[in-house]
């Protein structure tokens, strides 16, 4: 027995010493981690959910790129886009785009990734087809005749869609397209997925990009390794390390880092370090007392001190969100609209809430230090986060003890994250903090798409609060029934919802979650910064084409 | 006499001396240390990231928290760990592993079925329904799952053991004279265990404050209040080592570390004085 | 002795039945649907979030009563099939713990052995010793009493971030990929050391108390006494109550490896290395009834091959099993 184990280490170690290992050349590779958190197993772009971080942005591209810094949309695998008449929205196909096996990309390949999904309902993207009548084609042109056209609904579409290959995926069945792992994904972008293991994706530089010939874009790293990492510890010893270049985690402590490192590198070079990237709610559930009261939730607004969550729980890594949770980018901000925050927002003044409270009815009557409903029957409420998830954690035992002062009784509980899903989606919780359809974007209907989403039996995609206001829902649907363009009557329809927002309160808009974002100068310099140059630095899965990808075409190697 | 014998050995041992004094020590903190602070474990008293000082014996965490009111909260929820979830386990484990060992045959077949059923059924999944139905998880909801889990291993051993005594010859005399199955596991078979017994307690209160720690520190702990399992967790998620908070993140594991050990101590000691072949040594 | 063992195979077919039917039903009593779970993942418009829950939950089976769904399970396993995971869609359960498992036994196997023989010496060893046990045991009393992530985490920061001798992340360097040379053989160990060594350094206490006071036990039963008394040599006697004490630690040994399929999830998260713990975590999390049920299956085998073992062994051991075999009444 023991000889045949020498014998077979040493038949091991002699063939093993024939081979040498390919190591990876540390000026060519990036490692990059925060948008994979477990193995990955799926390159399927038609499942998003699912898909490895890169699959889009980095293989599969959009037809626009999207910049949030400038609120500007990039030509991409389209050369242009634009409206002709009012129902009818004419694209131009990029000439010369190669997919990764040597096919040119065409008009056709555009036209089929829309029509899959008329094809086959069950895709994410085809209530498109609800207001979408037909495409046409005309050589490199695409004429999208529309029956009623959502033009904010589409203007997100053109860079949230990742374009597929008809000649590779026409053939699939029904499963594969929607089920299947993809698994040696064929794009047109700068990366091919080249190999992964358990705790890694493996990206390679596709030499033979379109955008390296027609826009000069290269990105520098030859090599992209996408880390799999579970806790922020690990990924913090990387960075001090050197061995993780670029971090989209939520990091505690980079500010004091920062101090004792130089080889840290943040958007800002003081607080709040990090961009803006979506606005933490307090979400209310109105169906239940006393939060079907818009009055008892104007007094909660006014109770939460965001400033001391900010500072306390963030070390001033986010900033604290205006009334009306916009974040702080040209293509929300150009909406807002000062006069109704001056006369209907809200500011922390606990005294104010506790006015608002008593001026409608919310007395202690019975002596226990915390008000009672105008009946006299109790208040007890509990505010929920999912367990583990650290920074909330914290910032609503702050909220739950500003309740408290203005003697709402209140109590932080953390339910395991299944669980609260559950309790949001069930609207079974009283008071929720959450952030899950807030992310930047090019047009607000994204972002109240999340927040009056329309009600149904489970409220799976926002609305968890269950805010029932038919004109708050009209409201939205004429906005995005409002050409892109159309500055002025969206301008008028924002002011009408943002009114009903501050005076109704369905949810109290408190900070803005930060755009994550560490980078490590041991290797790589020329990250994106305050002072240039400026991309969002996002390799989110789904998230890439934000600026994550261009990023890549900033980075030198470290001399 | 022979009660008098073991209280003087069990003075004289110096492993029993050693350990019951730390656990001891942590008790009394435990009873006295809430009237030492003035501050509630999770409120915000400091300044973020305090050293220990005088307003704040073993410094502040990452959000101003006392470190030292955490602790002395902390080990409330220990001790109920260890109490509840070590005696229910040992408790399950014995009966079980009595029946199944002096019985034998189909019974004991079946219970260890039941003890192989256990081992296998998934902490994690039951830890979460168990959440699901319960408005929030609580230190005694842990111990009890806790205790309902950790058992067979109680079960295996006592069950080898009283195998292998029942038939030996007192077990046999005893069976002879026609003496109860219970009365003969109670008279005879049980005390030829004693120190075993003891010596499993012991390890099961420790283990379950053990268990307690790693589910605390993956997420499966008490969903209010506080405890020792919970600190470390908090401050691994803060990088309170990389970030230099020491005061923060060792205490909590050193504490545990110190109380588990003063147990095996008293274990340890136990054996002596248990054993008086162990003195002459 | 055969009957023996037919009696000893239906017993244990019928553990297996009722602890996977068992298994089978824990993680659909969770409340909520793996399918919105995942799906909530992404922000889709209502329409066709209904169309592709629906679908999905179609493919999976799970529109279909109860106990369809328990027919379908145990028909598919008798084919060899464990389903698609849902987490981790569409990789079947199978392949999931094929690619997963080999980090956990390359990790945990040695690490209960080494552990395991060590302990064992270094037990009977300090047993027999008063000095030794004095001073040298309760170093180690102290390591199996720390908790072990907050051990690990320590280790990590010490030898990985502070020392920098050790990486602190991964199976094998981000920078390599697999191959069978020394340099990623070399490289895979050095990844491997400090998960090791931190299951090594905690289980190797409780193994060493295990045998030391086992041994004192046995040295103190009225047999030792009785050899002791008819004057037999102190070696011999002690050779005895090593072989009953080896006992329980077999026992011990063999539970220990037959969970090992359940991973260690402390180690996983700690220092980032793959293996099935962290998946089975998060396939709860994410109620992925098919990866649980994978999981568990190959739990609930590796427990009962192990009590298989152990039954084996105590037949061979201790002879006065063997008269007991029967049971009281035979």
């Amino acid at each position: 027995m023991k000889r045949l184990f020498l014998v077979m280490l040493t038949v091991v170690l002699v063939f093993s010493a024939t081979v040498m290992a390919e190591t990876f050349t540390r000026g060519e590779t990036l490692y990059a981690g925060g948008g994979l958190w477990g193995p990955p197993t799926n390159w399927n772009p038609i499942t998003p959910w699912s898909a490895v971080t890169g699959t889009f942005g980095l293989v599969y591209e959009p037809l626009f790129m999207y910049d949030p810094l400038e609120d500007e949309l990039i030509p991409w695998l389209a050369t242009s886009g634009e409206w002709v008449d009012l129902n009818t929205f004419v694209l131009e196909i990029r000439e010369g785009v190669k997919w990764t096996d040597g096919t040119p990309l065409t008009a056709e390949d555009v036209k089929f990734t829309f029509d899959l999904a008329k094809t086959h309902p069950e895709t994410y993207y085809s209530s498109l087809w609800d207001w979408l009548d037909r495409i046409e084609k005309e050589g490199n042109t695409l004429k999208f005749h529309f029956v009623e056209p959502l033009y904010h609904e589409w203007h997100n579409n053109l860079y949230n869609l990742p374009i597929i290959p008809k000649h590779l995926w026409e053939g699939r069945t029904k499963e594969a397209i929607l089920t299947g792992a993809n698994e040696r994904p064929v794009g047109s972008g700068a990366y091919f997925a080249h190999s992964y293991a358990s705790d890694r994706m493996i990206y390679v530089r596709n030499d033979d990009w379109w955008a390296t010939e027609q826009l000069d874009l290269v990105p520098a790293p030859r090599r992209i390794v996408y880390v799999v990492i579970f806790s922020n510890n690990v990924a913090l010893g990387m960075i001090l390390q050197g061995e993780l270049d670029v971090s989209n985690f939520f990091l505690p402590g980079v500010p004091t880092l920062k101090r004792t490192y130089e080889d840290i590198h943040t958007w800002f070079d003081d607080a709040p370090y990090m961009l803006s990237d979506n606005t933490a709610f307090l979400y209310m559930n109105t169906t239940k007392k006393p939060m079907d009261d818009p009055v008892f939730r104007r007094a909660v607004a006014f109770a939460i001190n965001s400033e001391d969550i900010k500072t306390r729980v963030f070390e001033d890594q986010v900033l604290v969100s205006n009334p009306l949770g916009y974040l702080p980018i040209d293509a929300w901000m150009q909406y807002y609209d000062e006069d109704v925050v001056e006369a209907y927002g809200f500011t922390y003044d606990p005294a104010e809430a506790k006015k608002i409270l008593a001026e409608a009815g919310y007395r202690d009557i019975n002596g226990d230090g915390f008000v009672q409903l105008p009946d006299g029957s109790p208040i007890r409420l509990s505010i929920i986060v999912p367990f583990g998830w650290t920074d909330w954690m914290e910032s609503i035992r702050i909220i739950a003890s500003n309740l408290r002062a203005v003697g709402i009784n209140a109590d932080a509980t953390f339910p395991d994250f299944g669980r609260y899903q559950d309790e949001l989606f069930d609207g079974e919780f009283h008071m929720a903090i959450n952030n899950f359809g807030s992310n930047a974007s090019n047009t607000l209907w994204t972002f109240y798409d999340w927040l009056f989403y329309e009600l149904g039996e489970r409220q799976t995609s926002g609305n968890f609060g269950r805010y029932d206001n038919p004109e708050i829902f009209a409201l939205l649907d004429q906005f995005n029934r409002t050409p892109f363009d159309d500055h002025e009557t969206s301008a008028q329809i924002m002011s009408k919802m943002q009114e009903i927002f501050l005076k109704e309160m369905p949810a109290v808009p408190l900070w803005y979650n930060g755009m994550w974002f560490q980078g490590s100068t041991q290797v790589w310099t020329d990250y994106p910064s305050e002072h240039g140059p400026y991309h969002y630095p996002c390799t989110w899965g789904g998230r890439w084409q934000e600026g994550g990808l261009l990023m890549l075409t900033d980075l030198k190697p470290r001399q | 006499m022979k009660k008098n014998e073991f209280l003087y050995f069990a003075l004289r041992n110096t492993r029993m001396q050693i350990g019951l004094g730390i656990v001891l020590f942590f008790f009394a903190v435990m009873i006295i240390g809430p009237s030492l602070t003035d501050y509630d474990p999770n409120e915000y008293s400091g300044p973020a990231f305090a050293r220990p000082s005088e307003d704040h014996w073993l410094g502040t965490t990452f959000f101003g928290q006392d470190v030292f009111t955490q602790i002395v909260y902390g080990l409330r929820a220990t001790f109920i760990v260890g109490a509840v979830g070590g005696g229910l386990a040992t408790l399950i484990g014995l009966i079980v592993g009595f029946i199944a060992g002096y019985k034998g045959g189909i019974l004991d077949e079946i219970l260890n079925m039941l003890t192989n059923i256990v081992t296998v059924i998934p902490t994690l999944a039951l830890l979460i329904i168990i959440a699901a139905y319960l408005p929030y998880r609580g230190v005694v909801s842990q111990s009890i799952i806790i205790g309902c889990i950790a058992w067979p291993w109680t079960a295996r051993a006592v069950r080898a053991q009283t195998f292998s005594l029942r038939s030996r010859e007192f077990v046999d005399l005893a069976r002879m004279s026609g003496m109860s199955s219970m009365k003969i596991i109670v008279q005879e078979i049980a005390p030829n265990m004693l120190s075993y017994l003891f010596m499993a307690l012991i390890l099961q209160f420790g283990g379950a404050i053990l268990a307690a720690a790693t589910l605390d520190f993956i997420g499966l702990g008490p969903t209010e209040g506080i405890s020792l399992g919970l600190m470390m967790q908090n401050a691994v998620l803060w990088s309170a080592i990389p970030l230099g908070l020491w005061w923060w993140a060792l205490p909590p594991g050193m504490i545990i570390a110190a109380i588990v050990s003063a147990l095996y101590f008293m274990n340890t000691g136990l054996d002596e004085i248990f054993n008086p072949k162990l003195r002459e040594m | 002795m055969g009957r023996y063992f037919r009696r000893k195979l239906l017993i244990y077919l019928l553990t297996f039945f009722a602890a996977v039917s068992i298994n089978w039903m824990i993680p659909r009593l969770m409340p909520g649907d793996p399918i919105r779970a995942l799906i909530g993942r992404a922000a889709l418009r209502a329409e066709a979030a209904d169309k592709v829950a629906e679908y999905f939950s179609r493919i999976y089976g799970l529109d279909q009563p109860a106990w369809r769904q328990y027919v379908n399970f145990w028909t598919s396993l008798f084919k060899g099939d464990l389903g698609i995971s849902i987490y981790l869609s569409p990789k079947p359960v199978t392949q999931v713990i094929r690619d997963s498992i080999p980090f956990d036994l390359g990790l945990l196997i040695p690490a209960i052995l080494c552990s395991w023989i060590v302990g064992n010496k270094f037990g009977a060893f300090a047993a027999r010793r008063k000095r030794l046990d004095g001073i040298v045991l309760p170093i180690w009393y102290v390591f199996t009493a720390t908790p072990y992530m907050w051990l690990a985490i320590l280790l990590a920061y010490v030898f990985g971030v502070l020392l920098g001798i050790f990486p602190i992340a991964g199976a094998y360097s981000f920078a390599i990929s697999p191959s069978l040379s020394i340099s990623f053989i070399l490289n895979y160990l050095k990844h491997w050391f400090l998960p090791f060594l931190s299951l090594f350094i905690v289980q190797l206490g409780g193994w060493a108390i295990g045998m030391r006071n086992m041994i004192i036990y046995e040295l103190e039963a009225d047999y030792s006494r009785y050899m002791e008394s008819l004057g037999a040599p102190r070696k011999l006697i002690r050779r005895y109550a090593f072989r009953n004490a080896m006992l329980p630690q077999i026992t011990g040994l063999a539970l220990q490896l037959g969970v090992i399929v359940a991973g260690a999830v402390g180690t996983q998260v700690v220092f980032s290395y793959p293996g099935i713990g962290y998946l089975l975590l998060q396939a709860v999390m994410y109620k992925d009834y098919f990866l649980i049920q994978g999981c568990f299956l190959f739990i609930v085998i590796g427990v009962l091959i192990a009590n298989f073992v152990i039954d084996v062994i105590y037949v061979i051991v201790d002879p006065r099993v063997r008269h007991g075999m029967g049971g009281e009444t035979a």
